[in-house]
Protein backbone atom coordinates (compact mmCIF):
# COMPACT_ATOMS: atom_id res chain seq x y z
CA UNK A 1 0.00 0.00 0.00
CA UNK A 2 2.56 2.29 0.92
CA UNK A 3 4.88 1.85 -2.25
CA UNK A 4 1.43 2.42 -4.01
CA UNK A 5 0.77 5.57 -2.16
CA UNK A 6 4.78 6.44 -3.08
CA UNK A 7 4.36 5.47 -6.84
CA UNK A 8 0.68 7.59 -7.30
CA UNK A 9 2.23 10.39 -5.72
CA UNK A 10 5.38 10.30 -7.62
CA UNK A 11 3.24 10.29 -11.13
CA UNK A 12 0.82 13.20 -9.52
CA UNK A 13 3.94 15.28 -8.95
CA UNK A 14 4.97 14.79 -12.69
CA UNK A 15 1.72 15.36 -14.24
CA UNK A 16 0.02 17.95 -11.30
CA UNK A 17 0.88 21.09 -13.49
CA UNK A 18 -0.75 19.57 -16.25
CA UNK A 19 -3.73 18.31 -15.09
CA UNK A 20 -6.75 20.38 -14.91
CA UNK A 21 -10.11 19.41 -13.06
CA UNK A 22 -12.01 17.45 -15.44
CA UNK A 23 -8.73 15.37 -15.63
CA UNK A 24 -7.78 16.45 -19.09
CA UNK A 25 -4.46 17.42 -20.36
CA UNK A 26 -3.61 21.25 -20.13
CA UNK A 27 -0.60 22.71 -21.10
CA UNK A 28 1.61 24.70 -18.51
CA UNK A 29 -0.23 28.82 -17.79
CA UNK A 30 1.15 31.32 -19.90
CA UNK A 31 3.61 33.34 -17.97
CA UNK A 32 4.20 36.41 -20.17
CA UNK A 33 2.07 38.35 -22.32
CA UNK A 34 4.49 36.44 -25.03
CA UNK A 35 3.41 33.23 -23.99
CA UNK A 36 -0.37 34.28 -23.98
CA UNK A 37 -0.17 35.38 -27.40
CA UNK A 38 1.75 32.14 -28.73
CA UNK A 39 -0.76 29.94 -27.16
CA UNK A 40 -3.58 31.80 -28.97
CA UNK A 41 -1.51 32.13 -32.13
CA UNK A 42 -4.11 32.39 -35.03
CA UNK A 43 -1.08 33.96 -37.47
CA UNK A 44 -1.46 30.39 -39.58
CA UNK A 45 -5.18 31.05 -39.87
CA UNK A 46 -4.05 33.62 -42.63
CA UNK A 47 -2.52 31.49 -44.95
CA UNK A 48 -6.28 30.00 -45.94
CA UNK A 49 -8.55 32.79 -44.45
CA UNK A 50 -7.16 35.80 -45.98
CA UNK A 51 -10.42 37.75 -46.34
CA UNK A 52 -11.63 36.78 -42.83
CA UNK A 53 -8.62 37.81 -41.29
CA UNK A 54 -8.44 40.90 -43.27
CA UNK A 55 -12.11 41.55 -42.20
CA UNK A 56 -11.27 40.79 -38.59
CA UNK A 57 -8.50 43.17 -38.24
CA UNK A 58 -10.51 46.20 -39.19
CA UNK A 59 -13.41 45.36 -36.44
CA UNK A 60 -12.62 45.92 -32.34
CA UNK A 61 -11.92 42.20 -31.21
CA UNK A 62 -8.66 42.71 -33.51
CA UNK A 63 -7.89 45.61 -30.53
CA UNK A 64 -10.17 44.30 -27.52
CA UNK A 65 -7.99 45.82 -24.59
CA UNK A 66 -7.00 48.77 -26.77
CA UNK A 67 -9.97 49.83 -28.23
CA UNK A 68 -10.31 52.26 -31.63
CA UNK A 69 -6.81 53.04 -32.82
CA UNK A 70 -7.11 56.39 -32.63
CA UNK A 71 -8.14 56.85 -28.91
CA UNK A 72 -6.97 53.82 -26.62
CA UNK A 73 -10.35 53.82 -25.24
CA UNK A 74 -10.64 50.81 -23.47
CA UNK A 75 -7.19 50.82 -22.31
CA UNK A 76 -7.47 54.17 -20.61
CA UNK A 77 -10.89 52.52 -19.02
CA UNK A 78 -8.81 48.90 -17.74
CA UNK A 79 -6.52 51.62 -15.83
CA UNK A 80 -9.94 53.69 -14.73
CA UNK A 81 -11.29 50.11 -13.12
CA UNK A 82 -8.24 49.75 -11.57
CA UNK A 83 -7.82 53.31 -9.99
CA UNK A 84 -10.98 53.83 -9.34
CA UNK A 85 -12.62 50.63 -8.83
CA UNK A 86 -10.07 48.01 -7.41
CA UNK A 87 -7.60 50.24 -5.67
CA UNK A 88 -11.03 51.56 -3.69
CA UNK A 89 -12.96 48.31 -3.02
CA UNK A 90 -11.28 47.81 0.69
CA UNK A 91 -11.54 43.75 0.12
CA UNK A 92 -9.98 43.81 -3.22
CA UNK A 93 -6.88 42.85 -2.39
CA UNK A 94 -5.31 45.79 -4.91
CA UNK A 95 -3.58 48.83 -2.74
CA UNK A 96 -1.09 49.67 -5.89
CA UNK A 97 -1.37 48.20 -9.41
CA UNK A 98 1.55 45.72 -8.81
CA UNK A 99 -1.14 43.59 -6.72
CA UNK A 100 -3.56 43.27 -9.98
CA UNK A 101 -3.67 39.58 -10.62
CA UNK A 102 -6.12 37.65 -12.99
CA UNK A 103 -9.02 37.42 -11.04
CA UNK A 104 -8.80 41.56 -10.55
CA UNK A 105 -8.28 41.90 -14.41
CA UNK A 106 -10.96 39.79 -15.32
CA UNK A 107 -13.81 42.22 -14.05
CA UNK A 108 -12.43 43.68 -17.36
CA UNK A 109 -10.90 40.84 -19.52
CA UNK A 110 -13.77 38.14 -18.87
CA UNK A 111 -15.14 40.02 -22.42
CA UNK A 112 -11.93 42.04 -23.90
CA UNK A 113 -9.56 39.21 -23.36
CA UNK A 114 -11.23 35.70 -22.04
CA UNK A 115 -8.37 33.67 -22.44
CA UNK A 116 -6.51 35.72 -19.69
CA UNK A 117 -8.54 33.45 -17.34
CA UNK A 118 -5.89 30.96 -18.74
CA UNK A 119 -2.81 33.11 -17.45
CA UNK A 120 -0.58 33.08 -14.54
CA UNK A 121 -0.86 36.05 -12.57
CA UNK A 122 2.48 37.39 -14.21
CA UNK A 123 0.88 38.26 -17.35
CA UNK A 124 -2.02 40.24 -15.82
CA UNK A 125 0.92 42.29 -14.11
CA UNK A 126 2.74 42.70 -17.34
CA UNK A 127 -0.82 43.58 -18.65
CA UNK A 128 -1.11 46.45 -16.30
CA UNK A 129 2.30 47.64 -16.55
CA UNK A 130 1.97 48.12 -20.37
CA UNK A 131 -1.23 49.81 -19.27
CA UNK A 132 0.39 52.35 -17.57
CA UNK A 133 2.97 53.00 -19.53
CA UNK A 134 0.64 53.47 -22.51
CA UNK A 135 -0.86 56.05 -20.51
CA UNK A 136 2.31 57.82 -19.90
CA UNK A 137 3.14 57.48 -23.29
CA UNK A 138 0.33 57.06 -25.69
CA UNK A 139 2.97 56.97 -28.68
CA UNK A 140 5.48 54.45 -27.74
CA UNK A 141 4.66 51.86 -30.76
CA UNK A 142 6.54 49.13 -28.71
CA UNK A 143 3.46 49.10 -25.70
CA UNK A 144 0.77 49.65 -28.50
CA UNK A 145 2.10 47.11 -30.42
CA UNK A 146 2.31 45.08 -27.22
CA UNK A 147 -1.63 45.67 -26.18
CA UNK A 148 -2.83 45.33 -29.28
CA UNK A 149 -1.42 41.69 -29.96
CA UNK A 150 -3.67 40.85 -26.85
CA UNK A 151 -6.98 40.51 -28.88
CA UNK A 152 -10.32 38.44 -29.74
CA UNK A 153 -8.56 36.08 -32.39
CA UNK A 154 -9.65 33.42 -34.57
CA UNK A 155 -9.00 30.79 -32.10
CA UNK A 156 -11.12 32.59 -29.02
CA UNK A 157 -14.36 32.40 -31.04
CA UNK A 158 -13.41 28.82 -33.03
CA UNK A 159 -11.82 27.45 -30.30
CA UNK A 160 -11.99 28.27 -26.80
CA UNK A 161 -14.99 30.00 -26.60
CA UNK A 162 -16.63 27.87 -29.08
CA UNK A 163 -18.95 25.68 -26.34
CA UNK A 164 -21.02 26.68 -24.10
CA UNK A 165 -22.08 23.42 -23.06
CA UNK A 166 -18.94 21.51 -22.73
CA UNK A 167 -21.04 18.58 -20.60
CA UNK A 168 -23.07 18.20 -23.62
CA UNK A 169 -20.94 18.81 -26.36
CA UNK A 170 -17.23 17.86 -24.72
CA UNK A 171 -14.77 20.63 -24.12
CA UNK A 172 -12.84 22.63 -26.56
CA UNK A 173 -9.87 20.37 -28.17
CA UNK A 174 -6.78 22.47 -28.48
CA UNK A 175 -6.57 20.90 -31.94
CA UNK A 176 -9.40 21.55 -33.41
CA UNK A 177 -10.97 23.97 -34.51
CA UNK A 178 -14.98 25.27 -34.83
CA UNK A 179 -16.99 26.16 -37.16
CA UNK A 180 -19.14 25.52 -39.81
CA UNK A 181 -18.11 21.91 -40.86
CA UNK A 182 -16.46 18.92 -39.54
CA UNK A 183 -13.59 17.26 -40.85
CA UNK A 184 -10.06 17.22 -41.27
CA UNK A 185 -8.01 21.28 -41.52
CA UNK A 186 -5.30 21.66 -43.28
CA UNK A 187 -2.71 23.27 -40.64
CA UNK A 188 -0.65 20.90 -38.37
CA UNK A 189 -1.29 22.86 -35.65
CA UNK A 190 -5.04 22.27 -35.76
CA UNK A 191 -5.57 19.62 -37.87
CA UNK A 192 -8.97 19.14 -37.35
CA UNK A 193 -11.66 21.21 -37.83
CA UNK A 194 -15.63 20.08 -36.16
CA UNK A 195 -19.24 21.75 -36.85
CA UNK A 196 -19.73 23.87 -33.90
CA UNK A 197 -23.26 23.42 -32.17
CA UNK A 198 -23.72 27.47 -31.92
CA UNK A 199 -21.11 29.23 -34.32
CA UNK A 200 -24.32 30.47 -35.81
CA UNK A 201 -26.22 31.49 -32.47
CA UNK A 202 -26.59 34.42 -30.78
CA UNK A 203 -25.42 33.01 -27.32
CA UNK A 204 -22.11 32.38 -28.86
CA UNK A 205 -21.82 36.09 -28.60
CA UNK A 206 -24.14 36.37 -25.75
CA UNK A 207 -20.85 35.06 -23.44
CA UNK A 208 -19.67 38.62 -23.64
CA UNK A 209 -22.20 40.59 -25.26
CA UNK A 210 -23.77 40.42 -21.96
CA UNK A 211 -26.89 39.92 -19.98
CA UNK A 212 -25.86 42.34 -17.47
CA UNK A 213 -23.99 42.16 -13.62
CA UNK A 214 -21.69 39.16 -14.11
CA UNK A 215 -22.35 37.85 -11.19
CA UNK A 216 -19.77 34.88 -11.34
CA UNK A 217 -16.85 37.55 -10.49
CA UNK A 218 -16.32 38.55 -6.77
CA UNK A 219 -17.51 42.08 -7.31
CA UNK A 220 -19.94 41.87 -10.33
CA UNK A 221 -19.68 44.25 -13.32
CA UNK A 222 -21.75 45.07 -16.17
CA UNK A 223 -20.48 46.26 -19.52
CA UNK A 224 -22.45 45.08 -22.18
CA UNK A 225 -26.46 44.44 -21.96
CA UNK A 226 -27.08 43.16 -25.40
CA UNK A 227 -27.78 40.02 -25.40
CA UNK A 228 -30.40 40.27 -22.39
CA UNK A 229 -32.06 42.73 -24.05
CA UNK A 230 -31.99 40.26 -27.50
CA UNK A 231 -33.72 37.29 -25.25
CA UNK A 232 -35.71 39.18 -22.77
CA UNK A 233 -37.22 42.13 -25.85
CA UNK A 234 -36.42 41.87 -28.74
CA UNK A 235 -37.31 37.35 -28.78
CA UNK A 236 -40.53 38.14 -27.12
CA UNK A 237 -41.57 40.92 -29.81
CA UNK A 238 -41.66 38.57 -32.37
CA UNK A 239 -38.22 38.55 -33.48
CA UNK A 240 -36.25 36.08 -35.32
CA UNK A 241 -32.52 37.25 -36.59
CA UNK A 242 -29.26 36.22 -34.50
CA UNK A 243 -26.91 38.20 -34.11
CA UNK A 244 -24.47 36.58 -36.50
CA UNK A 245 -27.47 37.10 -39.14
CA UNK A 246 -27.10 41.39 -38.70
CA UNK A 247 -23.50 41.79 -37.79
CA UNK A 248 -22.18 39.97 -40.53
CA UNK A 249 -24.50 38.11 -43.42
CA UNK A 250 -27.22 40.65 -44.23
CA UNK A 251 -24.33 43.88 -43.18
CA UNK A 252 -21.87 42.16 -46.19
CA UNK A 253 -18.94 42.51 -43.07
CA UNK A 254 -17.99 39.12 -42.29
CA UNK A 255 -15.58 38.57 -39.69
CA UNK A 256 -15.34 42.92 -39.57
CA UNK A 257 -18.23 42.91 -36.82
CA UNK A 258 -19.30 46.28 -36.42
CA UNK A 259 -21.49 48.74 -33.88
CA UNK A 260 -22.30 52.26 -33.73
CA UNK A 261 -19.28 53.44 -35.47
CA UNK A 262 -20.21 51.63 -38.43
CA UNK A 263 -22.83 53.26 -41.28
CA UNK A 264 -24.07 49.97 -42.39
CA UNK A 265 -25.29 49.07 -39.29
CA UNK A 266 -26.97 52.34 -38.35
CA UNK A 267 -28.73 51.98 -41.97
CA UNK A 268 -29.74 48.82 -40.61
CA UNK A 269 -30.33 49.48 -37.65
CA UNK A 270 -32.39 52.92 -37.38
CA UNK A 271 -35.46 54.14 -39.59
CA UNK A 272 -35.75 58.32 -39.04
CA UNK A 273 -38.49 60.21 -40.28
CA UNK A 274 -38.84 63.55 -39.49
CA UNK A 275 -41.60 66.10 -39.74
CA UNK A 276 -42.04 69.33 -39.62
CA UNK A 277 -44.66 72.36 -40.16
CA UNK A 278 -44.37 75.83 -39.10
CA UNK A 279 -48.40 77.63 -38.46
CA UNK A 280 -49.85 80.44 -36.69
CA UNK A 281 -52.03 79.34 -33.52
CA UNK A 282 -54.20 81.59 -32.95
CA UNK A 283 -56.18 82.48 -29.94
CA UNK A 284 -58.98 85.03 -30.22
CA UNK A 285 -56.60 88.15 -31.40
CA UNK A 286 -53.07 86.67 -29.99
CA UNK A 287 -51.49 84.68 -32.89
CA UNK A 288 -48.62 82.24 -31.65
CA UNK A 289 -45.86 81.42 -34.63
CA UNK A 290 -44.78 78.14 -33.87
CA UNK A 291 -43.28 75.06 -35.54
CA UNK A 292 -43.84 71.58 -34.68
CA UNK A 293 -41.41 69.10 -35.33
CA UNK A 294 -42.05 65.46 -34.86
CA UNK A 295 -39.81 62.22 -35.14
CA UNK A 296 -40.18 58.96 -35.29
CA UNK A 297 -36.88 56.75 -34.53
CA UNK A 298 -37.68 52.94 -35.18
CA UNK A 299 -35.48 50.78 -34.09
CA UNK A 300 -34.95 47.54 -36.11
CA UNK A 301 -32.08 45.95 -34.32
CA UNK A 302 -32.19 42.77 -32.50
CA UNK A 303 -31.56 44.71 -28.79
CA UNK A 304 -31.83 48.14 -27.08
CA UNK A 305 -30.08 51.08 -28.50
CA UNK A 306 -28.10 52.18 -26.60
CA UNK A 307 -27.04 49.35 -24.26
CA UNK A 308 -25.25 49.31 -20.88
CA UNK B 1 -28.32 58.44 -27.99
CA UNK B 2 -29.17 61.82 -27.84
CA UNK B 3 -31.71 63.40 -30.23
CA UNK B 4 -30.90 67.40 -30.84
CA UNK B 5 -33.63 69.50 -32.12
CA UNK B 6 -32.23 73.38 -32.93
CA UNK B 7 -33.87 76.20 -34.54
CA UNK B 8 -32.12 78.99 -36.28
CA UNK B 9 -32.98 82.16 -38.31
CA UNK B 10 -31.60 82.36 -42.00
CA UNK B 11 -28.52 84.24 -40.57
CA UNK B 12 -27.82 81.45 -37.74
CA UNK B 13 -28.98 82.66 -35.01
CA UNK B 14 -29.93 80.08 -32.67
CA UNK B 15 -33.82 81.06 -31.21
CA UNK B 16 -34.47 77.23 -30.23
CA UNK B 17 -32.97 74.08 -28.76
CA UNK B 18 -34.20 70.61 -27.12
CA UNK B 19 -32.49 67.72 -26.90
CA UNK B 20 -33.46 63.97 -25.81
CA UNK B 21 -31.22 61.17 -24.11
CA UNK B 22 -31.81 57.75 -24.79
CA UNK B 23 -29.83 55.60 -22.60
CA UNK B 24 -29.54 52.77 -19.78
CA UNK B 25 -29.14 54.03 -16.65
CA UNK B 26 -26.83 51.71 -14.74
CA UNK B 27 -27.51 51.59 -10.85
CA UNK B 28 -24.04 52.00 -8.99
CA UNK B 29 -22.62 48.63 -7.17
CA UNK B 30 -26.37 46.98 -7.33
CA UNK B 31 -28.16 49.38 -5.00
CA UNK B 32 -29.78 52.65 -4.49
CA UNK B 33 -30.69 55.36 -6.84
CA UNK B 34 -27.43 56.34 -8.20
CA UNK B 35 -26.04 55.65 -11.72
CA UNK B 36 -22.79 53.80 -12.13
CA UNK B 37 -20.35 55.00 -14.90
CA UNK B 38 -17.72 52.55 -15.37
CA UNK B 39 -18.37 49.23 -15.99
CA UNK B 40 -16.60 48.02 -12.90
CA UNK B 41 -19.40 49.97 -10.91
CA UNK B 42 -22.57 49.38 -13.06
CA UNK B 43 -24.42 46.35 -11.87
CA UNK B 44 -28.44 46.54 -12.57
CA UNK B 45 -30.72 49.58 -13.92
CA UNK B 46 -32.54 52.35 -12.54
CA UNK B 47 -34.13 54.09 -15.47
CA UNK B 48 -33.81 53.34 -19.14
CA UNK B 49 -34.57 55.83 -21.85
CA UNK B 50 -33.06 53.35 -24.84
CA UNK B 51 -34.91 52.98 -27.97
CA UNK B 52 -36.40 49.13 -27.76
CA UNK B 53 -36.22 46.68 -30.46
CA UNK B 54 -38.84 46.63 -33.12
CA UNK B 55 -40.75 49.50 -31.68
CA UNK B 56 -40.96 53.16 -32.93
CA UNK B 57 -40.16 56.00 -30.43
CA UNK B 58 -42.10 59.17 -30.86
CA UNK B 59 -41.02 62.78 -29.83
CA UNK B 60 -42.75 65.97 -30.49
CA UNK B 61 -41.59 69.28 -30.33
CA UNK B 62 -43.52 72.73 -30.36
CA UNK B 63 -41.16 75.51 -31.31
CA UNK B 64 -41.98 78.92 -30.25
CA UNK B 65 -41.16 81.00 -33.25
CA UNK B 66 -41.49 84.03 -31.12
CA UNK B 67 -40.14 86.14 -28.02
CA UNK B 68 -42.86 88.02 -25.33
CA UNK B 69 -42.22 91.35 -23.40
CA UNK B 70 -44.27 94.15 -21.88
CA UNK B 71 -45.13 96.82 -23.27
CA UNK B 72 -47.87 98.98 -20.40
CA UNK B 73 -49.15 96.16 -19.02
CA UNK B 74 -49.62 93.83 -21.89
CA UNK B 75 -48.06 90.99 -23.19
CA UNK B 76 -46.69 91.64 -26.93
CA UNK B 77 -45.01 88.85 -28.99
CA UNK B 78 -43.02 89.35 -31.97
CA UNK B 79 -42.23 86.88 -34.41
CA UNK B 80 -38.66 85.86 -34.46
CA UNK B 81 -38.82 85.37 -38.35
CA UNK B 82 -41.14 84.22 -41.43
CA UNK B 83 -38.46 82.20 -42.84
CA UNK B 84 -35.87 80.10 -40.72
CA UNK B 85 -34.82 76.25 -40.58
CA UNK B 86 -34.79 73.53 -38.30
CA UNK B 87 -31.78 71.01 -37.83
CA UNK B 88 -32.91 67.83 -36.74
CA UNK B 89 -29.28 65.57 -35.76
CA UNK B 90 -28.93 62.01 -33.84
CA UNK B 91 -26.01 61.40 -32.45
CA UNK B 92 -24.16 57.86 -30.61
CA UNK B 93 -22.21 59.38 -27.63
CA UNK B 94 -20.58 56.35 -25.64
CA UNK B 95 -19.19 58.45 -23.07
CA UNK B 96 -21.71 61.11 -23.35
CA UNK B 97 -20.58 63.88 -25.41
CA UNK B 98 -20.06 65.21 -29.06
CA UNK B 99 -16.58 66.54 -28.94
CA UNK B 100 -15.26 62.98 -28.58
CA UNK B 101 -13.21 62.45 -32.06
CA UNK B 102 -13.38 58.86 -32.45
CA UNK B 103 -16.16 57.52 -30.23
CA UNK B 104 -18.65 60.26 -30.82
CA UNK B 105 -20.47 59.47 -34.26
CA UNK B 106 -23.22 61.48 -35.88
CA UNK B 107 -26.04 59.59 -37.08
CA UNK B 108 -28.28 61.31 -38.75
CA UNK B 109 -28.62 65.33 -39.55
CA UNK B 110 -31.79 66.72 -41.29
CA UNK B 111 -32.13 70.36 -42.10
CA UNK B 112 -36.02 71.47 -42.84
CA UNK B 113 -36.72 74.99 -43.99
CA UNK B 114 -39.71 76.59 -42.46
CA UNK B 115 -42.21 79.38 -43.32
CA UNK B 116 -44.80 80.99 -41.47
CA UNK B 117 -47.32 82.80 -43.01
CA UNK B 118 -47.15 86.66 -42.33
CA UNK B 119 -49.10 87.62 -38.79
CA UNK B 120 -51.81 89.31 -40.00
CA UNK B 121 -54.59 89.34 -37.54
Amino acid sequence: MKKICKQTLAALCLLGPFLLGTGQAEEQKPRTIAELVAKYDSSSCVDCHMNEYEQWHKSLHARSIFGPLEVGRTAATFITTIENGLKEWPYSGVNDPEDVGVKHLMVCAKCHLPQLQDAEDSVAKEIVQNLYAFAEDPYDEEIRDTLLSLNINCLVCHNRNAITHKWTDGYPDPKTVYGSKSGAHEDPLYPTMQESKIMGESILCGQCHGLGPNFELDNPTQCATLYGSHLFAYIPDGGTQTCQECHMRRSGLGHDMQAYRSPEMVKMALDIDVEANAFQWRDVNTMTPVANVLVEITNKAGHAIPDG
Amino acid sequence: MALYVTAKTLDGQVFYTNEKIYMPIPQQLGRGQKMGRGPYEKSGLIHDSALPPRKTTKESFMIPVYTESEEHGKTIRTQIAQDFTVNVEIWYLPYGKKDDPGNAQKWFAVTKNMHLPADQK
